[in-house]
């Protein structure tokens, strides 16, 4: 009876109810209990008094987590229902059921990871956005260039049009006498074609339909008109003049002349024509 | 705090329909030892909501594990004090409860602070008062390690600096000072 005393006193039945002891020592002290009604007695006691002094630090939880536990136990309760019954459990399950257990635990765990996922569904989303974004920049100043570029052709044919047109009044338009230069012996091939303004007296070369003999650098063509048997100056004119992009090329006024005709003189001009260098003429009507 | 009609079953009562199983069993356990077990689980984990859910991970546990508690062992409770104390230290030592500690953001950490230092009267920790004079010092802090924070009785020889022998005859005089107090 001395060693159950002793035994009571170490210590071990205290850490038995408190859980603090291996499974060894837990069988030993069950095996005591067993034997000796005073350990039982006592393991009861201190079991009750921790009870108490549990219920003492009671914490009353909050008021929702009543229903909230009730729900999950009653669709645990509904699984048990079918498998517990076919099966009996032994006593050592304790573990065993852990697994259980964790079935119901992971909620916490799954909302993180959803989190988790969204984020990253996020950032994935906003890197797609980004660089579409970005692409799309690009092609909208591509687009504003071509835009740019098309404005100006547009600009240019539109001018050009408006010149073509201009060019083709001088057909059109009655105020003007057409003229057109025979090439003389010396050029039979020649010709050119002169508009002449009624109003202003302005003769005008029509640069594009000419056909002249060529001439080197040191020469230029210039034009005549013959007033009463004179020659009169008209001005000076090349073939491949780039400055003058209008194809049509007004020279000096003439109220009246008999003639006209086109020499080959050094550059500048003369003052009187080389009459062998005399490559077209015709006559006024 | 309005409180509902609780049921209130005797242990012998309870066991048998926890072991047969019955609906009734889940709701009177729930209502006869829920605040007890919530007492234990909420020192050892002073964050509510995760308390909280270390409460229902232990009613729950409770119920599948049903079968591996013998009424000649102990009292019910003892055994399911052990498993809230259990599942609540395996909590906190979790990776995944480490790692929301670290995040914490600084609003929660104010009033999880708050929580911590509570100043609020609280009438149920009135008999407590009382309890603890009864009790001396290192009785008490004893008791808080191996109880409430969930050292066992070597981690607490550590933590107190004193041989395990000692830790041993400490908690026993605790217990029996209890007793008296109880009794």
């Amino acid at each position: 009876m001395e060693t159950i005393k002793e035994y009571i006193e170490s210590g071990i039945l205290e850490l038995y109810v408190l859980g603090d002891i291996s499974p060894d020592e837990r069988l030993q002290v069950e095996k005591m209990a067993a034997e000796h009604t005073a350990v039982k007695a006592e393991i009861e006691d201190i079991e009750r008094s921790m009870e108490l002094f549990a219920e003492e630090h009671a914490v009353e939880p909050s008021e929702g987590l009543r229903s909230r536990i009730m729900g999950s136990m009653v669709t645990n309760l509904g699984d048990d229902r079918v498998f517990t019954k076919a099966h009996t459990r032994t006593d050592e399950i304790f573990e065993d059921d852990e697994r259980n257990a964790d079935n119901v635990i992971a909620m916490p765990a799954r909302q993180t990871t959803f989190f988790k996922y969204a984020f990253a569904a996020c950032l994935t989303l906003l890197v797609i956005s980004v660089y579409g974004l970005v692409t799309m920049y690009n092609k909208l100043q591509d687009t504003n260039t071509q835009l740019t570029a098309m404005q100006l052709d547009k600009q240019k044919i539109a001018n050009e049009a408006s010149f073509k047109d201009k060019e083709l009044d001088i057909y059109r338009d009655t105020i003007y006498r057409v003229l057109r230069l025979k090439g003389t012996a010396k050029a039979p091939s020649a010709a050119v074609t002169l508009a002449w303004n009624t109003v202003n007296k302005k003769i005008i070369v029509d640069m594009k339909s000419m056909k002249l003999p060529d001439h080197d650098t040191q020469h230029q063509y210039q034009l005549w008109a013959l007033v009463g048997g004179k020659p009169v100056d008209l001005g000076v004119f090349d073939t491949a003049n780039s400055i003058d992009t209008s194809g049509m090329k007004e020279m000096k006024a003439i109220a009246a002349a008999d003639a006209f005709a086109v020499t080959i003189e050094p550059m500048g001009g003369s003052v009187n024509p080389t009459i062998t260098e005399m490559v077209a003429s015709g006559a006024s009507k | 705090m309005s409180r509902k009609r609780k049921i209130s079953l005797s242990e012998e009562e309870l066991v048998s329909a926890l072991r047969n199983r019955e609906k009734i069993a889940v709701e009177a356990l729930y209502d006869m030892y829920s605040a007890s077990l919530f007492g234990v689980i909420s020192r050892i984990i002073t964050d509510i909501p995760v308390a909280e859910d270390v409460l229902q991970e232990t009613f729950v546990k409770i119920w599948n594990s049903f079968s591996g508690y013998s009424a000649e062992k102990g009292r019910l409770f003892t055994w399911m004090v052990n498993v809230a104390r259990n599942l609540a230290i395996d909590k906190i030592r979790s990776k995944d409860f480490k790692n929301q500690a670290k995040n914490h953001e600084l609003e929660n950490n104010v009033t999880f602070i708050d929580e911590q230092r509570n100043t609020v009267y609280k009438p149920e920790l009135l008999g407590i008062r009382e309890l603890v004079s009864t009790l001396k010092p290192e009785q008490k802090s004893i008791l808080d390690l191996v109880y409430f924070k969930g050292y066992t009785h070597v981690e607490a020889a550590e933590e107190l600096g004193v041989p395990l022998g000692t830790i041993k005859t400490r908690l026993r005089m605790a217990i029996l000072q209890l007793r008296k107090h109880f009794n």
